[in-house]
């Protein structure tokens, strides 16, 4: 694992951070959770209503940066192939597990990070805008927490399809039209799991809805290293 | 250093390298030429360790690439068309990357080393994404010596390089040759294999069609001739008819210039040389003639597709 850490390193180091370009793309995030939290000021009447209207904001404003981070993961290795710099990469001794796992991680450390600014930002701007005990009271640490384990393992899963996939496409775009529909088949799946699991056994369903979101991420891992092989990859550059 | 024994490569229902068997070995620089599609890049992405083969065996080094594809690839350095570099990496942060892929020790000293090689020190710090062509080349070349490999796989390095920066990178591969590297050049400049490659591998829809010396492939076919003469062209060339010799001829710094093929130059010559006498005809010369690789290359090539 040690040369995966390395090229997540370099994806992070240089390829997300390392120009001007990136670093302004990725702090645009920070815009987004002021905007959620100055709308819920739109909701009328005060109390529960804007109780629930905060909750489902600091959904949004943890689960957004996990949707462009799909997108992310889907072009990373098809952006490489279409500059050419896969092959160098290829014919470096590391596992092919290593380059997948690489390039997983290095996306999924900087996407899962802005996940957490961007909820820390709303959740400091809600408290600002409507009250530090009203916020304190709607976002607790454990929905804090629980949001950012559903917004990372949602992108560990929907990352991992969509990398599959796109690593069957020659160009960025294509992957990108991939992870488009990975990101909209598996919000669909997500929610009717999500509301079907409330329903069932008093709220236990969530907890089996947890277990089966980590299972499906062993298996696309799992389906990730045995799709990507070297072979295969270089036969489409 | 390379052995490749029976390799085949198949995509699907389409061979791209039929049967190939060649050797390269240590301090020696072959070229792979072909036509596009021939199969040169599947073969040096398999004896890189990049593609398995299908069928045969592919051994670098004495490692089989079914074995442990991750050695072979320890041991080759690959330099393709493309320089195929992070464009915004710094040029030392780049080299370092690679040189932690390779587990190169004392990694700071081999970057330095090898930018003072290509000189390439004054920009060590600069983003690959604001080098000229040559300079990605150059630090492509940087890339694929980082870890000082024994075998070092050239594909069509050249491509896009004006001349100066072309001569420069043949210097280069020639020296490299002098460290027992074994090279693999695959190439379409037929000029350049002439140059440098000490044995040439012809491939043609995937098959070999001729591994030789490039003195051995320009002396393809039939021994040519080429005769300088002074007289009549008209009666030249009757003579050459009546001798029972079919020629091309041409006029060069105001003599005749006869090429004509014999397989035995002993038992045409008497017969011919009266011909040309009988006829007035004023022999200056008559030596063989060779074949420039590139002549014959499309002979080997077009007799193959034949």
């Amino acid at each position: 694992m040690r040369k995966a850490w390395l090229i997540a390193q370099r994806e992070i180091t240089w390829e997300l951070f390392g120009d001007r370009g990136s670093v302004i793309r990725t702090s645009l995030f920070a815009l987004l959770p002021i905007f959620l939290a100055v709308s819920a000021r739109g909701t009328g009447g005060g109390g529960q209503r804007l109780d629930g209207a905060l909750l489902g904001l600091a959904l949004q404003a943890a689960f957004i940066p996990a949707l462009t981070g799909v997108g992310l993961i889907a072009s990373t290795f098809t952006a490489e192939k279409e500059n050419q710099t896969l092959v160098p990469l290829l014919a470096a001794p590391i596992g092919d597990f290593d380059i997948v796992a690489g390039k997983l991680i290095g996306m999924l450390i900087p996407v899962t990070a802005t996940c957490g600014a961007s909820l820390g930002v709303f959740y400091v701007v809600s408290g600002w805008l409507y009250g530090w005990g009203r916020i304190a009271r709607v976002l607790p640490p454990e929905i804090i927490y629980a949001l950012l384990v559903v917004s990372f393992l949602y992108l560990l899963t929907a990352g991992s399809v969509a990398l599959i996939v796109a690593a069957r496409v020659r160009t960025s775009r294509a992957a990108q039209q991939l992870a488009g529909l990975v990101i909209g088949l598996s919000i669909l799946v997500t929610a009717l799991l999500g509301a079907g699991a409330i329903a069932l056994f008093e709220g236990w369903g969530l907890v089996v809805l947890g277990v089966v979101l980590i299972a499906l991420d062993v298996v696309a891992l799992e389906i990730a290293r045995r799709a990507w092989q070297r072979s295969e990859v270089i036969a489409r550059i | 250093m390379i052995e490749m024994r029976g390799v085949t490569r198949r995509f699907g229902g389409v061979t791209a390298l039929r049967n190939a068997t060649f050797t390269v070995r240590p301090g020696e620089i072959v070229a792979l030429l072909g036509p596009n599609g021939a199969g040169k890049t599947t073969a040096s992405r398999i004896i890189g360790g990049i593609l398995g083969p299908s069928e045969g065996e592919a051994i670098v080094d004495g490692i089989s690439v079914r074995d442990d594809a991750n050695a072979v690839r320890a041991r080759c350095g690959l330099v393709t068309d493309q320089p195929s570099l992070y464009e915004r990496m710094t040029l030392r942060a780049y080299l370092a990357f690679f040189a932690r892929l390779f587990d190169v020790d004392g990694a700071r000293e081999r970057i330095t080393a090898l930018a003072r090689l290509l000189l390439l020190e004054d920009v060590l710090d600069r983003k690959l994404g604001a080098f000229s062509r040559g300079m990605k080349q150059k630090a492509a070349i940087a890339r694929a010596l980082i870890h000082d490999p024994r075998v070092l796989l050239l594909d069509e390095p050249a491509t896009a390089l004006d001349p100066e920066m072309t001569r420069t990178l043949r210097d280069l591969i020639v020296s490299l040759r002098a460290d027992d590297r074994a090279i693999l050049l695959c190439t379409h400049d037929l000029d350049e294999a002439q140059r440098i490659a000490d044995r040439v591998v012809i491939l043609q829809r995937g098959a070999i069609v001729r591994i030789g010396t490039p003195h051995e492939l320009r002396n393809v076919g039939r021994p040519r001739f080429r005769l300088e003469a002074e007289g009549d062209v008209g009666a030249a060339a009757a003579a050459f008819a009546r001798a029972g010799v079919s020629e091309t001829h041409e006029h060069a710094g105001g003599r005749l210039v006869f090429r004509f093929e014999a397989d035995d130059l002993r038992a045409a010559t008497p017969a011919l040389l009266r011909a040309l006498l009988d006829a007035g005809i004023v022999v200056l010369a008559l030596a063989p003639e060779q074949l420039s690789l590139e002549d014959a290359y499309v002979t080997i090539v077009r007799e193959a597709r034949e």
